[in-house]
């Protein structure tokens, strides 16, 4: 089809000269822009500002939020840092602290043993004498009583507490010698 | 047919502003009280309100049971109108007018940018030729809106009221003559026949302002049609010149892409010019405001400037 038809029109209609101020449609335009203006005035134009005010604010509040999460989270992490820092250093404090309580309790320990071990021995060796000597006492006591007894059977005899005595002394002696050698 | 089709063929190659011209619909007696102009315009600016408020509910902040999402834009067209709003009114205007006057003039400059814009688009719109196609002779839609002068006139004197509005609230009347003075009065006494003739070119300089608007957008319009009309006739003079079957072919094919090549040059200035017509009004707007900065040797670098950046965007438009 050839485009030109395009171009065709009735001629049945009168037309305006190009360049003619006719009221009419100049009336219409200026009352159709009015009611125009008008609807999207009151209609249109605050719904879009509004829509675009409150993204905008939207937007900025939360950059805003984000950028103080973000400092909020940095300062947070300064913060636990540092107490790391710290916590480490405390900890290493009473490491030490601690190392030094042991060694001293280590220490006081060996010498309370020492001298509990020192005293313990002193204590025996006491109790060792004094065993030593009743024993001994008890020995002269019945070496006494045994000698009486051989020496009455022996003499057949009785013998005075004064002989007795004499006899007993004689016989320790004899009994201390016979020790010594 | 074919003689149906001769006969309309003869017509449209008989004048190619035949096209563009608004038509009489309805007479009493010899007054008209209906153009196809009119008609155009009623439903094009229809569209656009019934567009303008289905993106502008979707532009809106959401309720609150959508969470995040009754922030975001939803919809291609919603975002298309989105993203032409916002660059307007951040890149465009609020660097001519600042952001107390932009907010307060936004509502009537976006309007009348839309309002522009979807008249020049409906024009693009093939309606009456489509009808015609069909068989209808008489249609009462078509056209472009904006090619009617009447039209483009009426939206600059709704500018140019808004202008001096905006230039006696901010000036004071003492203030808006001694403006069009050029800063010539109070002067020395000899300057005071060149300050008459500076307020004579300034009080013009009202009424010229407005009129370029409506004339650089209706010569626009009815250039832009008539080259498509003429270019599409190319192929009914090659018919009238007895060319043969090859030679009438070959025409109407180059002129038929031409034609498709200018009809997108047309959407770019469809758009281009409901921007100029409204970014003009904003920069004569900021000449109007009372601001130390625009003194008389400002305000020609202020529109040198304007008409520097149109001329960057322009060629940069071109470009991509």
């Amino acid at each position: 089809m050839n485009l030109w038809f395009l171009l065709a029109k009735s001629d049945d209609v009168e037309h305006a000269d190009v360049m003619a101020m006719n009221w009419l449609p100049a009336v219409t335009s200026l009352i159709v822009f009015l009611l125009a203006f008008g609807f999207l005035a009151k209609v249109v134009w605050p719904k879009i500002t509004k829509g675009l005010d409150d993204r905008e604010r939207k937007i900025r509040e939360t950059i805003a939020a984000a950028d103080k999460a973000k400092e909020d989270a940095e300062k947070a992490l300064a913060e636990y840092q540092e107490n790391l820092v710290k916590a480490r250093e405390e900890a290493n404090a009473m490491i030490a602290q601690a190392k030094s309580d042991a060694k001293a309790a280590g220490e006081e320990l060996r010498r309370s043993n020492d001298a509990d071990l020192a005293e313990i021995k002193q204590r025996a060796t006491r109790e060792i004498e004094s065993a030593k000597r009743s024993a001994i006492t008890e020995l002269h006591a019945e070496a006494s009583m045994l000698a009486t007894a051989i020496a009455s059977k022996i003499l057949q005899r009785e013998i005075s507490a004064q002989d007795q005595q004499k006899l007993v002394d004689e016989t320790l002696g004899e009994m201390g010698r016979l020790q010594d050698n | 047919m074919h003689e149906n089709a001769m006969h309309m063929l003869t017509l449209a190659a008989a004048d190619p502003i035949d096209h563009v011209t608004d038509k009489y619909l309805l007479k009493i007696g010899d007054t008209p009280i209906l153009t196809m102009h009119m008609v155009t315009l009623i439903i094009a600016t229809g569209i656009m309100l019934w567009a303008m408020w289905t993106a502008a509910k979707s532009i809106d902040t959401g309720p609150e049971s959508d969470g995040n999402d009754r922030y975001i834009t939803k919809g291609r067209f919603a975002q298309l109108i989105e993203a032409m709003v916002v660059y307007l009114r951040d890149e465009m205007l609020e660097p001519v007018l600042g952001k107390e006057h932009t907010r307060r003039y936004l509502p009537f400059l976006l309007s009348l940018f839309f309002f522009v814009l979807f008249n020049n688009l409906f024009g693009m719109i093939p309606v009456m030729d489509f009808l015609h196609l069909l068989g209808a002779h008489n249609t009462w839609i078509g056209g472009t809106a904006t090619a009617n002068i009447a039209i483009t006139g009426a939206l600059a004197l709704v500018a140019f009221v808004l202008i001096e509005a905006h230039a006696f609230r901010e000036q004071g009347v003492k203030g808006w003559l001694l403006h069009n003075f050029g800063g010539l009065v109070p002067g020395p006494i000899l300057l005071f026949p060149i300050a008459l003739i500076v307020f004579v070119v300034e009080i013009a300089g009202h009424f010229i302002k407005p009129t370029a608007l409506a004339i650089r957008l209706f010569a626009n319009m009815v250039a832009g049609h008539t080259l498509m009309a003429v270019l599409l006739s190319f192929g009914y003079a090659a018919v009238e010149a007895g060319m043969g079957t090859f030679g009438i072919g070959t025409i109407t094919v180059v002129s038929g892409i031409s034609a498709i090549v200018v009809t997108f040059l047309e959407l770019f200035v469809s758009f281009l010019q409901a921007f100029i017509f409204m970014f003009l009004t904003a920069v004569f707007i900021s000449l109007m405001s009372h601001d130390d900065e625009h003194e008389a040797g400002h305000e020609e670098d202020t529109v040198a400037h304007s008409e520097h950046q149109l001329a960057t965007e322009m060629q940069e438009a071109v470009a991509h």
